[in-house]
């Protein structure tokens, strides 16, 4: 049975509701406002829902609904397809050079995903880099419905991957072996004991992956509108780009994301709590991991096929990209050199500003969402609060919000002439847009890992004298930090690359990594921004991994 | 570990709150090139002392920025890639009247009493001469066999001036070209650069109005592109700078536009392969004298832009 909160107020409670109320429910709130009430931003209340019915009867609404949910299924499939027999394998035997598999994994999710399209595009279009290499092109492929799945998958896979590897690597083979004593052949301990354990984590990760699926807009943009195939979120983005701006419109597209989101999020949650999944009882568990014998071979081939088509095809295209001088030069020798890496350094304030601003923007945003997501699972995994369930409601909204919307939805928040101090137009609204849209993953992870484990511990805590906070800060915290140290590292990984929230509320004078790639792009440097590009995935990938090193073996994702 | 953690975000918000409250002294929201306003920015500071904090994004996030601050707005000066963007402010009443002393040189045009041109980009044919297609020179050249799937169009809903131009041709003959192009596998490209990219690669041979200063850098920079200006004419998207009435340091504001237009300001615009507003400012590209301008009946083009757009669509669906 959970533990009951003794004192009057859990301290941990407060917190994460503040956080949840400042970082998701302020923003949302004025996006509901404003798909109400069409002058919002005027500071006028007139005319009430009179946008609704006109947005909500157009004839593309339902088919670009169509069109999200096809997407998001088939993101969610692919990637499950992909990532679950890979981390079943890396967690219950010993594949060789796991660790160097891991990083493989981790690299997609560095690379941003408008980028990683781009050097799809690059690579498969008629005389892209495939063609140049090998004579053909996979052009018809690419920019059609199935090549915008293949795309986003390559992308988002990961999280299913890290995800389930842990959650299986912690219910471990201890279960299975039991089933094992009472005469399950290995494969029915494996469906009928470890796998249904492992429920929290696939089932949240599938989550985060359908949300991140229905709410991406650079890949549906850059591949979509070439293949007819229009979804909410471009939608949305046609809405508040074209005069005039249209953000009633596009506020009440965003809350039909929403709904869908949240129907999701409402079969997640019937899944996680028909049943208890508590494996980890503070009782010794022997990792003993079996080897893969004569299966070694096929394993390691289906890690290395992954591997090269999620990082080292987008990689070398983006690193062709930005080897080439022009881009019409091609792959001759002679048209490669260094000269976009060293126009970066030659741009050094610029660039370097730009990327000193995302590295601590990214770290701020990791340890603040890190910090609320921990504290807003325990509040609703662990303890019996009333209204415990908005609370989890909130967390979720983001992932449903694209980020443009995120974005209005701030500036009509913070930028209101009655308040006294604002974050608006400081980093600080940065900050925020990042939090709120990261928020989901540190929450949906953390709440995977309280799941698992066992009240009893928690109560022997109490039990001999700690105070809530104590026993969260001694006990609960360090049995789900290697969960929540993974997803802070997501959180950093995005944060750092955010694209579409960091154009619209960026302070004025201030440049992120992304909107400095973004504007090379604009303005035909194609090169120098994939260099950039470049830049940026080796530091978002080598900076978590010393950080993680410098932890030792407790905070190890790997 | 928890008060660690906690220590260490808030230091970092500390210091981010630092970083964000140094004051400016002119705000400008800007969908011009970002090297341009870099260097119209640290040119004026230093001539004035005066600094410039700028916004840069697109036309439509500028626009869609502007809309969501429209309860506290803070833009000074806004310099739009649209003609449409004064003509509407205006229209609203958002704009504050200024004639600047350099703007004597600037033509007719490319200037109201609310407005005036920053610079000026023309449409034109981006062409890859290493794509193994006859040189086009008209625009009608590309529905043409040899060009048949391997055109790009820039997205007339996502851009401006592209807008203009297929409502300049279609006033001139009718949609029967688009039709053409589309028989002919040209297809709708997303915005400028997403059009232009797949040209410079080999993917596709022309961009079907392309920006011309985009494809002149690129040219400069050793692309394999040639911007072709058709001999029967093209539109000119002149990028509009304007103040906004709720401005509070509009003598600063009047201080960005002159410097602007000075010839400081208007030889930066032509470095970037703009035509400078001015008309007596010289530049190493084709300027407006050069071009066949097709004009067209703005106020009736864009009361159709829907329906417009709309056929467009179709056309290309």
């Amino acid at each position: 049975m959970p533990a009951r909160s003794m004192g009057p107020v859990n301290p941990a409670i407060t917190i994460a509701t503040i956080g949840l109320v400042v970082v998701v429910a302020v923003p949302f709130a004025f996006i509901v406002l404003q798909a109400i009430f069409p002058e919002l931003g005027r500071g006028s209340l007139a005319a009430p829902f009179s946008r609704l019915a006109d947005v909500l009867a157009d004839a593309r609404l339902l088919r670009m609904t169509g069109n999200t949910l096809l997407l998001g299924l088939g993101v969610v499939v692919l990637s499950a397809v992909i990532a679950v027999p890979l981390a079943v394998l890396r967690a219950l035997f010993r594949v060789p050079g796991a660790l160097f598999w891991d990083l493989m994994m981790l690299v997609p999710f560095m690379i941003p995903p408008y980028i990683a399209t781009l050097g799809w595009v690059m690579t498969l279009q008629p005389r892209g880099y495939l063609e140049q290499i090998f004579g053909f092109n996979l052009a018809p492929f690419l920019f059609s419905v199935w090549g915008i799945i293949f795309v986003m998958t390559l992308n988002t896979f990961p999280v299913i991957y890290f995800a389930v590897s842990r959650t299986v690597e912690t219910v471990g083979s201890r279960y299975a072996d039991v089933g094992r004593v009472f005469g399950a052949s290995s494969w029915r301990a494996f469906f009928r004991i470890t796998l249904p354990l492992s429920t929290p984590g696939l089932a949240a990760s599938l989550l985060l992956v359908f949300a991140a699926a229905i709410e991406e807009y650079g890949t549906p943009a850059a591949l979509g509108r070439r293949a007819g195939f229009d979804v909410l979120v471009t939608g949305i983005d046609l809405r508040v780009s074209d005069w005039p701006i249209d953000l009633p419109g596009a506020a009440i597209l965003s809350l039909v994301l929403v709904v869908l989101s949240f129907a999701a999020f409402l079969v997640q949650r019937w899944v996680l709590t028909r049943r208890s999944y508590q494996t980890t009882t503070g009782k010794p568990q022997a990792f003993e991991k079996r080897a893969l014998g004569g299966w070694t071979v096929p394993v390691l081939v289906a890690f290395g096929l992954v591997s090269f088509l999620a990082t080292a095809v987008p990689l070398l295209g983006i690193l062709m990209t930005a080897l080439s001088r022009t881009l019409s030069g091609g792959l001759a020798l002679s048209n490669l050199g260094l000269d976009n890496f060293g126009a970066i350094l030659s741009d050094g304030p610029g660039a370097l500003r730009a990327l000193t601003t995302s590295l601590s923007l990214g770290v701020a945003a990791a340890l603040l969402t890190g910090l609320l997501g921990a504290l807003s699972a325990y509040a609703v995994v662990k303890t019996r609060i009333g209204g415990r369930q908005v609370l989890d409601v909130l967390t979720i909204l983001p992932n449903a919000l694209p980020g443009i919307v995120v974005a209005v939805g701030l500036i009509l928040a913070w930028n209101q002439p009655w308040l006294p101090v604002t974050p608006y137009n400081t980093a600080l609204i940065l900050l925020l847009a990042y939090c709120c849209i990261l928020l989901p993953q540190p929450v949906r992870y953390a709440t995977a890992a309280f799941h698992q484990v066992g009240d009893n511990l928690e109560a022997a805590a109490r039990v001999f004298g700690a105070s809530p906070l104590t026993a969260f800060r001694r006990i609960l915290l360090p049995l789900i930090l290697p969960s929540l140290i993974a997803s802070m590292l997501l959180v950093f990984a995005v944060a750092t690359r955010e694209l579409v929230a960091s154009i619209i509320v960026a302070p004025v004078g201030m440049q992120t990594i992304s909107t400095y790639i973004w504007r090379q792009f604009e303005q035909g440097s194609v090169g120098l921004g994939m260099a950039m590009a470049f830049v940026t995935v080796l530091i978002t990938t080598v900076f978590p991994l010393v950080i993680l090193s410098l932890l030792g073996k407790r905070g190890s994702l790997l | 570990m928890l008060t660690t953690t906690r220590r260490a975000g808030l230091a970092a918000l500390v210091a981010l709150a630092m970083a964000g409250t140094a004051q400016a002294d002119v705000t400008v929201y800007t969908a011009g090139p970002a090297s341009l306003i870099e260097k119209l920015a640290a040119g004026f500071t230093e001539e004035t002392g005066i600094k410039v904090d700028f916004f840069q994004a697109t036309t439509g996030q500028v626009m869609a920025r502007i809309e969501a601050e429209a309860a506290n707005p803070v833009v000074d000066v806004l310099i739009s890639a649209s003609w449409d963007t004064a003509t509407d402010f205006a229209a609203r009443d958002w704009l504050v009247p200024y004639a600047s002393p350099n703007s004597e040189t600037v033509p007719d045009f490319l200037k109201t009493d609310t407005a005036v041109a920053q610079g000026v980009s023309a449409l034109a044919i981006a062409w890859n001469p290493n794509s193994g297609t006859p040189r086009p020179a008209e625009w009608a050249d590309l529905a043409k066999p040899e060009f048949k799937d391997l055109v790009n169009l820039p997205d007339p809903a996502q851009s401006g001036a592209t807008f203009e131009l297929v409502a300049a041709l279609e006033a001139q003959g009718g949609t029967e070209l688009f039709e053409e192009l589309a028989a002919n596998g040209a297809i709708v490209a997303g915005a400028n650069a997403e059009a232009l990219n797949p040209v410079l690669q080999g993917a596709k041979a022309a961009v079907f109005g392309a920006v011309d200063y985009i494809s002149l850098n690129g040219k400069a920079k050793g692309e394999s592109i040639e911007v072709i200006f058709p001999a029967s004419g093209t539109v000119i998207a002149p990028r509009p700078a304007m103040i906004l009435n709720w401005s509070k340091n509009q003598d600063e504001a009047k201080q960005f536009i002159d410097y602007m237009l000075s010839d400081q300001g208007q030889a930066i615009v032509a470095a970037t392969n703009l035509m400078p507003a001015r008309a007596d400012i010289a530049a190493d590209r084709p300027l407006i004298e050069d071009l066949n301008i097709l004009t067209i009946d703005t106020e009736a083009v864009y009361a159709g832009r829907e329906a417009t757009l709309a056929g467009f669509a179709a056309t290309f669906q």
